[in-house]
């Protein structure tokens, strides 16, 4: 993250060009695509689909790996943790049982093994997606993007307001802690033990929250002083008017999710096991 | 006979929640086209009656209202806030808080927004407004690129947009560097000559007001105007100071030097003052008073040599930076925001660590110690105290860091008493911290430091959003204290804490030291001043416009006789 | 005198865009106590917010956070924990609405503290199920390993509620209320 606390990237791929709204329709029906299945298959589409999308959209690796490297090691973590505390699950599924890893408790089955990589896919498929959505988003065409899918514009304003102030009562936060380790009242391991660090954090919360206050304050005054929510209706400086290509792919998006869900319930109702 | 734009008849105010009234039998006419400062300490009314001004009273803030008040012929209270905003367009003081949009663009186009604008018109007038105050080129920037005076140019566009026939400005100097300040001036000054605008503003720094003309000053005190004049007629009074504000400096060194300023025309800025032999008067009272023994130089406590540091290899946010600081000194650090000062002192307080360069401290080299234990030798206070104090009751603020540390409740006990006492606030020390003012919570986040026993102390802003009055009880209570051999390094940028109070001077600028010296020193140079984005002083400006044979000297002869003066009054 | 919780006025909007950053900002923080488990103050902010604003403003200021965090922070939206963040603070919030609580104004009685700790430990055990539920159901994770993550997310997120949460309400109510007669003793 940068000092904007923004990930965006500037560029102008078909992802840089497409309205935020569509962008948010497809991330949705990607979610709920992904949320759907359990079947190894789906995924690797996805995936490569995804991965081609990412590529075109020109988002310099560098910039991107921290987030596949946090998904990786979270996907390989949740999978041990997986295999250690429940090594039979797959057979609760595929109803077979061909074990494979001698545990001293238990025994880690094929099965198990497969799902746990037909799982890690599925939390990989998420990526793509939300990496291409937060990377080609200005932050400020965000809140209008939620109002045009019908969520309240205020609500969404609120959203605008969050984006704007956490660089700002991060860096707040951060100074704070900083001037209590100095006084000896830091959280780091130096400063006590659990308890008293906990303590140190609890102090810590007071002026953050003293300071947060006092911002709701100043923010609504200015805002107020500026005449928002006085209309029904509220148009938004970024962002731009549909056309034809994000009508297209809006409709694409959600043709693609029926699809998904006719297959789903007619064809790949399950968790798919080729052995 | 025009019709005001403004009028307050017989205006008084009474916050809900408060027994006394805040502003008192308020009758001020402000007529279009004006533009009107309205000067004050804290507390003496003054953004009360901004805020009666621009409808945040009644609308956000109640209470009972006597009087009248009228705005463009019409009662504020029978409108509605926006409505108002029509009229009077607001900047507020925090420049954080005003600019919501995430981009330049966004937060100037934010009133258009909410009435729902076509998109199209919005850019159009974005735009316009954005070339009027000089920001177009910064139009896709977000407000994390930008310096306070850039933001506050962006909030300015903003309004300019609503077409507002008054532009209020509440306390627009606080939080910018001298350059920044004297740029905002000239940027409402601009405003006001092209736009025909009724200008108002709200502040309490005298000297960087002045810069640009002002028709009227109103002078606030304790809820009432005090008086109504024009700049030469208020200086030449010599009300400024019972006003709890702060005469220019050249206007207090005339005095100083005995120069009557009876009915002496153009004192409101630095400028030659056309009364005969004032210059050879001023140049044998400079002699006089600059003189004096150079005073010692004290034993080295902080010596920081060379150091260097940066984020990312390649860019180093300093650049072999050396600092020495004596035993019982007050060091400021000078420079403009970005300039490395917060980063230095996090460097010296063990936040960060260097990446060349040694630190000692009374000759001892620090590199190893933690920051706990760097905390025990060296202070670090926060610009506001709000963010430092963590307690409900005042002892226990104080008590903190030597509870964390495991000293005895006893020692605790006597340790705590004795710093309340040499803070002054050991007649409150049974109070919750809520009843202290911002003053004295300055001070408390000052004693709980004091308690571990420092050697130096770095104060951050110590004197930003306070007026010269309390600006001046505080600083003289820090002298005090260093006194009593505590060494202290004011980080500022504000020239006359470090012109009055400091005895040396050190300039970061781009993450370099360009210069040390005594602030008399540094700050007559403008090869300094300027990359540091700070002003040449009204002081030496005076003396150049005067033909003075040494600025420098004029300079420290008003240093010489400020400090004398504070003597006398004790 | 406390407002409708429905009412969204520019006050309630900014209210839950500063918590939403609120939580976001402190999320970085954390005292590791175990592996994939930290005390983080952020869910003590969401008592706090919820306490202080009201029920739906807490949800949506828990909500929004927790969904920005993650977009900023891991790339992914953890769909079922950002609802859990919402509704932890929804129940932390329903103290709001019990007559005579209004830590704004300093007011407040033990009851309303018990109450407090009830509403949020119920709301932290209920939401952590709720998240659980939705990763057995969405993401088809099993669940008996769902069981020890909730579990554990339950104990350490009770613990930042209890040590950090609670005291910092009570603490600002006794902030907020109203000195009278303070004597200076020389």
């Amino acid at each position: 993250m940068n000092r904007t606390g923004s990930l965006y990237v500037t560029g102008n791929s078909l992802f840089h060009r497409l309205d935020g709204a569509v962008k948010l329709v497809l991330f949705m029906a990607w979610t709920v695509m992904t949320y759907m299945f359990l079947d190894l298959r789906v995924f690797v589409l996805m995936l490569v689909v995804g991965i081609a999308l990412l590529v075109t959209a020109g988002i310099p690796f560098k910039k991107m790996a921290f987030l596949f490297w946090l998904m990786i090691i979270f996907t390989v973590l949740n999978g041990i943790f997986i295999l250690l505390i429940t090594p039979t699950f797959g057979t609760r599924l595929t109803g077979t049982d061909t074990p494979l890893i001698q545990l001293g408790y238990n025994t880690i089955n094929a099965e198990t093994l497969f799902y746990v990589l037909t799982l890690s896919a599925k939390y990989l498929t998420l990526l793509p997606i939300t990496i291409l959505c937060i990377f080609t988003t200005q932050p400020s065409a965000f809140a209008g993007s939620l109002n045009r899918i019908g969520v309240p514009y205020k609500i969404a304003y609120a959203v605008s307001i969050a984006l704007r102030y956490i660089p700002d009562l991060t860096e707040e936060f951060r100074s704070t802690l900083n001037s209590m380790q100095a006084r000896g009242m830091g959280i780091t391991k130096e400063d006590g033990s659990i308890a008293q660090r906990l303590r140190n954090l609890a102090a810590v919360v007071v002026p953050v929250l003293q300071s947060a206050l006092h911002r709701i304050d100043s923010v609504t005054n200015a805002m107020e002083l500026r005449g928002f929510g006085t209309q029904k209706k509220r148009t938004w400086y970024s962002g731009k008017e549909m056309e034809g290509l994000d009508w297209t792919l809006a409709v694409l998006g959600v043709l693609l999710l029926a699809v998904g869900i006719w297959l789903k319930v007619q064809v790949l109702k399950g968790f798919w096991y080729p052995f | 006979m025009m019709q005001p734009i403004i009028s307050f008849q017989q205006y008084s105010f009474k916050y809900k929640n408060q027994s006394e009234p805040t502003l008192k039998d308020i009758t001020l006419d402000i007529y279009p086209g004006e533009k009107i400062w309205i000067a004050g300490p804290s507390g003496s009314g003054k953004s009360t009656l901004a805020h009666c001004i621009n409808g945040l009273i009644p609308f956000t803030y109640g209470g009972d209202i006597r009087g009248r008040l009228s705005i463009a012929g019409r009662n504020p209270a029978e409108l509605s806030i926006f409505e108002l905003s029509r009229t009077v367009g607001t900047i507020l003081q925090d420049q954080d808080s005003q600019f919501v949009g995430l981009s330049v663009a966004e937060d100037v186009a934010f009133v258009m927004e909410n009435k729902a604008m076509p998109r199209e018109q919005m850019k159009r007038e974005t735009s316009a407004s954005l070339e009027r105050v000089g920001m177009l080129d910064y139009i896709d920037h977000s407000p994390y690129e930008l310096s306070g005076g850039q933001k506050q140019s962006v909030s300015l566009a903003g309004v300019l947009s609503t077409d507002a026939e008054v532009l209020l400005f509440d306390e627009p100097l606080a939080n910018l560097d001298p350059a920044g300040g004297r740029k905002a001036m000239q940027l409402i000054d601009d405003i006001h000559r092209q736009g025909g605008k009724t200008v108002i503003i709200i502040e309490h720094r005298v000297e960087d007001v002045l810069q640009q003309p002002i028709d009227r000053i109103v002078l606030m005190k304790d809820g009432g105007i005090e008086a109504v004049g024009t700049p030469d007629e208020i200086l030449a009074s010599g009300l400024l100071r019972g006003c709890g504000l702060r005469p220019p400096l050249y206007v207090d060194a005339l005095r100083y030097a005995g120069v009557s300023l009876d009915g002496v025309q153009g004192l409101s800025r630095p400028q030659p003052l056309g009364i005969p032999g004032l210059g050879e008067r001023l140049d044998g009272w400079s002699e006089q008073a600059a003189a004096g023994a150079p005073s010692q130089p004290a034993e080295p406590l902080l010596d920081v040599r060379g150091l260097t540091f940066g984020y990312e290899p390649g860019q180093p946010v300093l650049k072999d930076v050396s600092l020495l600081v004596g035993a019982g000194e007050i060091v400021a650090l000078l420079g403009n925001n970005g300039a490395g000062k917060s980063t230095l002192s996090q460097l010296i307080t063990g936040i960060l660590k260097p990446q060349s360069g040694s630190m000692r401290y009374a000759g001892q080299d620090m590199a190893s110690w933690s920051i706990r234990r760097r905390g025990e030798a060296i202070g670090y206070v926060m610009q506001n105290p709000n963010r430092m104090i963590t307690q409900h009751m005042i002892a226990d603020e104080v008590g903190l860091g030597l509870k964390v540390r495991g000293v005895p409740a006893a020692e605790i006990k006597e340790r705590v008493a004795g710093v309340l006492q040499t803070c002054g606030l050991y007649p409150f020390r049974n109070w919750p911290v809520s009843a202290l003012s911002y003053g004295q919570k300055k001070r408390l986040s000052i004693a709980a430091i004091l308690v571990l026993a420092p050697k130096l102390m770095i104060l951050d802003e110590p004197t930003a959003g306070q007026d010269y009055r309390h600006y001046q009880e505080f600083m003289d209570f820090i002298e005090q204290l260093a006194g009593q051999g505590i060494a202290f390094l004011l980080i500022t940028h504000d020239m006359y804490l470090a012109l009055e109070y400091a005895r040396r001077a050190v300039v970061l600028s781009g993450g370099e030291v360009l210069a040390a010296d005594t602030v008399a020193s540094v700050l007559s140079r403008p090869e300094v001043t300027e990359p540091a984005h700070l002003k040449e002083t009204s002081l030496s400006l005076f003396a150049k416009a005067n033909d003075l044979a040494s600025p420098e000297r004029f300079v420290q002869a008003f240093i010489n006789a400020e400090k004398k003066g504070k003597k006398g009054h004790e | 005198m406390k407002k409708s919780i429905f009412q969204l006025n520019t006050r309630t909007v900014v209210t839950i865009g500063i918590g939403a950053a609120l939580y976001g900002a402190t999320s970085f923080i954390g005292i590791p106590v175990g592996p994939d488990t930290s005390l983080r103050p952020a869910i003590a902010l969401l008592a706090i917010f919820g306490a202080l604003f009201g029920p739906v403003v807490g949800f949506i200021a828990g909500l929004i956070g927790h969904v920005l965090n993650d977009l900023l922070t891991s790339g992914t939206v953890w769909w079922g924990w950002a609802l859990g963040s919402g509704i932890t603070a929804a129940f932390m919030g329903l103290i709001y609405l019990s007559k005579g609580f209004d830590p704004q104004n300093g007011t407040y009685k033990g009851k309303h503290i018990g109450l407090f700790i009830v509403y949020g430990v119920v709301g932290i055990i209920l939401s952590l199920l709720f998240s659980g539920w939705f990763d057995i159901t969405f993401m088809g994770e099993p669940s008996d390993k769902l069981l020890v993550q909730v579990t554990a997310a339950s104990i350490s997120n009770i613990v930042v509620f209890l040590v950090l949460g609670v005291p910092a309400v009570i603490g600002f109510a006794r902030r907020n209320a109203k000195v009278s007669n303070l004597s200076v003793n020389e």
